[in-house]
């Protein structure tokens, strides 16, 4: 029987070895190994454990007002 | 199922020994490799590719899901190619038949299971690993690594 043959896809034997040209460049297999992680997710509000410990020191005054503003601005969200 | 190998191996003549399928036999008792299937072709000298009844010292009835698996009769091959499929593949990721049996020459194509990979890949998968590079080493850094392992 004459067979035509087809192409096939090559593989490796641990798994899915993608192949370019035989080989990964660097950049191409820090990639691989590197899966872009997905975005945090955003938190609903500051970090209260922050926040409650800026009131802290508000309350016993060890902060100014002004300071305490300035502190919990920079608390991240 | 576990990792398939495609080795095609090139004869001047379709023969075999019987050594080779004894190799593999021991294997698959041993449960590190299962033969699926061979099939024997021969490609001309105007390149076409022919399959060959395979040699006495196999069991009969062989080389049929191979076939399939490679390509297709050429009196069913229909218009639109199984490779424009791969149209978009990446350079050097694909490969056929065609590609890799000299003109002129009777080749064996076995379709080899290695059984002892599946869990080692199961692991690799479960471990988060990535495969980024396979092959294997050269002769010449064989001999190197053996002088290694021979010293003291």
């Amino acid at each position: 029987m004459l067979l035509v043959p087809k192409q096939l896809l090559r593989s490796g034997m641990t798994g899915n070895v993608p192949y370019y040209g035989g080989r990964f460049s660097p950049a191409q297999a820090y990639a691989v190994s590197h899966p872009p992680q997905p975005p945090p997710r955003p938190a609903d509000a500051k970090d209260s454990s922050a926040l409650d410990a800026l009131r802290h020191l508000l309350d016993t005054g060890v902060l100014t007002q002004d300071e305490y503003d300035g502190l919990v601005a920079r608390v991240p969200t | 199922m576990g990792p398939v190998q495609v080795l095609v191996i090139a004869f001047d003549a379709p023969t075999f020994s019987g050594e080779v399928l004894a190799e593999l036999t021991k294997l698959r008792e041993a449960g590190i490799v299962r033969l699926i299937d061979l099939l024997v072709v021969s490609r001309h000298r105007d390149g076409t590719i022919e399959t060959l009844e395979p040699p006495p010292e196999v069991e009969r009835g062989l080389g049929k899901l191979a076939a399939l698996v490679f390509g297709q009769p050429a009196d069913e091959q229909s218009g639109a190619t199984a490779d424009a499929a791969l149209a978009d593949a990446p350079e050097g990721s694909t490969w056929s038949l065609a590609d890799a049996i000299p003109v002129g020459s009777a080749a064996a194509v076995a379709l080899i299971e290695h059984l002892w990979a599946a869990p080692l890949s199961e692991a690799i998968r479960r471990a988060g690993g990535t495969p980024v590079e396979e092959t294997w080493l050269a002769p010449g850094d064989v001999e190197v690594l053996e002088a290694l392992m021979a010293e003291p």
